[in-house]
């Protein structure tokens, strides 16, 4: 992506020196999460340079189908087509450059310009354009293409001319991970979109670590163990510790044997399109992240021997977090609107054939989520004023608990270290 | 052919009594169902159903075109159309050939419910999409996946009839193991020293020695297959943007546009009568009236918001007949295209050969493009 306004974005020379003097174990400087010029240094080289989740496949189902996504100021139109592939482009009429399409979600037979009915195939060729010169070429005239894949149901996008390449091994590590719970069989019961006051970072700060869970988050810690993020051993806590290690080990043993993948992946530093990937156990009945612990939805993904198979944690650089139950799945997004807000979207899936009242209530299966959401939101919301306070200087991570929010920073740096010329 | 099964045995076809003079013409007007008597798995999603008369008769359709199902699928009644994959030189049976589309309610339950044995209401044929309605030396036939259909059936009859038309035929499929038909097609090029073969798969598929063109089918691969197009009839059958793509490009490329045809098949189904009457099942082509002008068969057609009525010749589109009464309806493309004359169908029946503006579910929902309809019958719109 080239920014238009590229000349006035930051002086590189500034983000060179804040990102050369990044002290390692320790947060951000304030510029990273205040600063415009920093915003537009993340737009165009994070979120324009990288793979970005954006959607699930359930949303799109059927051909002609399409979504709307906004990526800063460009807007992406994802549609499935005739041929149920999935197809991205830039949300832009070759004509006058007015937004095709207006809604976040609908139905298109061809994807036609409201304003003078250019009208585009879902390949992106234009076919029709009334008035035009006897030489005007429909050919080279087409929408501008997105690279979009989809990893076992989850849709992600890259603004880049080049997209990094290492997709192919993120897809391949993680597709018999993924692939059992059948995402693309089911259908999107829920979606709640919550505009955060905070730099996208806190947002994904905050997601890498349960430091925070235990005094925070009383319904997601019903069913979370705690333990499955790091924890510092001690007198009180050396017993449970290690029961959870045996719980760990034994139900890895059990869910490999089903033929669910589930030892922990993590290439979070290591590559351009970095992921951490777990099987984790679920406390009490072992079931779902729901209030009772037990599935939300009576209708399971496959053809599940059983329904307590804990929970695959999927966690993708920059942008994304995943959980995949027997039963249900829940997707989170987060998207940067400006430098002090973000959005983060939540889309909860049921197998679709589960009927809503019968198989499965939307209360029950979003109750957890919702909470932990509203309160992550007040956290990152506080820390927010903090950092814009003069008070604020960069504090350390807990090498126990926050070794993965270390891991975020450090590719954040990077990545920029690697880009910005 | 089935293989011959004893008389009276569920499904089977009672055999024709070749001995005795041909038996009358089937007519739906009398024979509304027809009898399920054969299917064959053709691909891994793609079915034939051979269809028989229940009483000794014989078919007569032009190869090209189309029955229309009468169906009662979840307690609701849906009418769809399939053209005839079979030929008219054959006149003891028919078959239609269905790829099964996912989620579309017709298709699955013909690939799921529908047995051999079992009767189905039937109405037709119809349509104009025949290289025998205005016969020409030399074709082009142009499908994309199940679109082959009703090429299939003029080259079958084409054969039968010992032509020696000059027949370029492309199939285009998504991979090797949707490629339909290879086979006879082949037999039947042995037969024909002037029809030639070309596929073209988007993607090959693992394992098949499949060694034909691989990617989509443009206008560089067209002018290598058929360097000669321009002196071809052109006939075309396919999803909505791969004829769009294809009509695009020839009348870009001055191709005499008189000499191209292309059939869709997603078609209408019978919308909810709400004002007017429905015509009798069977009548549905009957014609309301002589048009003065053409003396062909002219039906009425009503905009229920403004009141207005004019007359529409079967052969024209909704649309032309709107504007030769001097009446303006939103158009732009007038090719069903882009959608900008989309309007929703209170009563009758019409054709719809649309180039991607509309999809099946809004036809299921009685939602119409005037500019590429022609009626069937009486139309009341909600305009």
């Amino acid at each position: 992506m080239t920014s238009p306004c590229q000349s006035l974005s930051a002086p590189g020379e500034l983000v060179r020196e804040l990102l050369a003097r990044r002290r390692p174990g320790y947060s951000l400087e304030a510029p990273f999460y205040l600063s415009e010029a920093l915003y537009q240094v993340d737009m165009e080289h994070i979120f324009g340079q990288h793979w970005i989740f954006v959607a699930v496949e359930p949303q799109i189902a059927d051909a002609g189908d399409y979504i709307t996504v906004d990526l800063g100021v460009d807007s992406i139109l994802i549609v499935r087509d005739d041929e149920m592939q999935i197809r991205a482009f830039h949300n832009v009429c070759r004509h006058r450059g007015t937004r095709l399409c207006a809604s976040r979600q609908g139905m298109v037979g061809n994807i036609v310009c409201p304003y003078h009915q250019w009208t585009y195939d879902l390949a992106g060729q234009l076919i029709h354009a009334k008035h035009m010169s006897d030489d005007f070429d429909l050919r080279s005239h087409g929408l501008k293409p997105v690279h979009v894949r989809s990893l076992s149901g989850l849709i992600f996008i890259c603004l880049a001319e080049q997209a990094p390449q290492d997709f192919e091994q993120m897809a391949a590590e993680m597709t018999p991970y993924i692939a059992p719970h059948q995402l693309s069989q089911c259908k999107v019961a829920a979606q709640v979109d919550l505009v955060e006051n905070c730099n996208w970072k806190l947002t994904m700060e905050n997601n890498r670590e349960c430091y925070h869970c235990v005094g925070n988050h009383p319904e997601l810690t019903i069913s979370l163990y705690e333990y499955g993020f790091g924890y510092k051993p001690d007198a009180l806590n050396i017993g449970r510790l290690q029961r959870f290690e045996e719980i760990l080990a034994a139900n890895h043993k059990r869910w490999e044997g089903m033929g669910l993948p589930s030892a922990e992946i993590d290439t979070l530093e290591r590559r351009v399109t970095g992921f951490r990937t777990q099987r984790l156990p679920i406390d009490r009945s072992g079931q779902s992240q729901t209030m009772s612990t037990e599935v939300a939805s009576r209708k399971l993904l496959a053809d599940f021997v059983e329904p307590a198979l804990g929970g695959l944690s999927f966690w993708t650089q920059p942008n994304s977090w995943h959980h995949f139950m027997s039963d249900h799945t829940v997707n989170f997004t987060v998207l940067p609107i400006s430098a002090t807000k973000t959005l983060v979207r939540s889309t909860w899936c049921v197998h679709k054939d589960a009927i809503e009242g019968v198989d499965y209530s939307v209360e029950n299966l979003t109750s957890v989520w919702n909470a932990t959401n509203e309160q992550d939101r007040r956290l990152v919301e506080e820390s927010q004023i903090g950092i814009a306070s003069g008070a604020y200087q960069p504090g350390p991570y807990s090498p126990f608990t926050e070794g993965l929010v270390e891991k975020f920073c450090n590719w954040y740096v990077n990545r920029l270290r690697a880009l910005v010329r | 052919m089935p293989t011959v099964a004893l008389p009276g045995s569920p499904g089977s076809p009672d055999l024709p009594d070749f001995a005795a003079p041909a038996p009358p013409p089937w007519s739906a007007e009398q024979d509304h169902s027809l009898r399920c008597v054969h299917i064959r798995q053709e691909t891994h999603d793609v079915k034939t159903f051979v269809l028989a008369p229940r009483a000794p008769r014989s078919f007569r359709y032009l190869p090209g075109q189309f029955i229309t199902l009468e169906l009662d699928i979840a307690g609701r009644r849906i009418n769809r159309c399939y053209t005839l994959s079979s030929t008219p030189t054959r006149p003891d049976l028919v078959s239609i050939t269905v790829k099964r589309v996912p989620g579309g309610p017709v298709s699955n339950w013909l690939h799921e419910q529908l047995r051999v044995g079992m009767a189905l209401d039937v109405l037709g044929p119809g349509g104009a999409f025949s290289c025998l309605a205005a016969p020409a030396q030399r074709y082009l036939f142009l499908s994309g996946g199940s679109g082959i259909t009703p090429l299939m059936s003029m080259t079958r009859a084409l054969h039968d009839l010992g032509s020696d038309a000059d027949i370029v035929f492309v199939h285009c499929a998504r991979s090797p193991a949707d490629v339909l038909f290879s086979d006879e097609l082949g037999l039947m090029a042995r037969h024909m020293p002037h029809l030639r073969l070309a596929t073209v798969c988007e993607q090959q598929a693992p394992g098949s020695a499949y060694a034909g063109h691989l990617g989509r089918l443009d206008a560089a691969l067209l002018a290598r297959i058929a360097p000669d197009l321009q002196q071809r009839d052109i006939y075309t059958c396919g999803p909505a943007p791969f004829m769009a793509a294809i009509h695009a490009y020839l009348s870009g490329a001055g191709f005499p546009m008189a000499r191209y045809r292309q059939e869709s098949f997603a078609f209408e189904s019978l919308a909810q009568p709400v004002a007017t009457p429905m015509p009798a099942a069977g009548a549905s082509t009957a014609p309301a009236h002589a048009s003065p002008r053409t003396g062909a068969p002219a039906y009425q057609v009503r905009l229920q918001k403004t009141g207005h009525q004019f007359d529409c010749p079967a052969e024209q589109t909704l649309l032309q007949a709107a504007i030769a009464a001097g009446l303006r309806l939103p158009f732009s493309c007038t090719s069903g295209a882009c959608g900008t004359c989309k309007s929703k169908k209170i009563a009758g029946q019409v054709r719809i050969e649309h180039a991607g503006g509309i999809r099946q579910r809004e036809i299921d929902q009685g939602w119409i493009l005037p500019c590429c309809s022609k009626p069937l019958s009486d139309i009341v719109l909600d305009r």
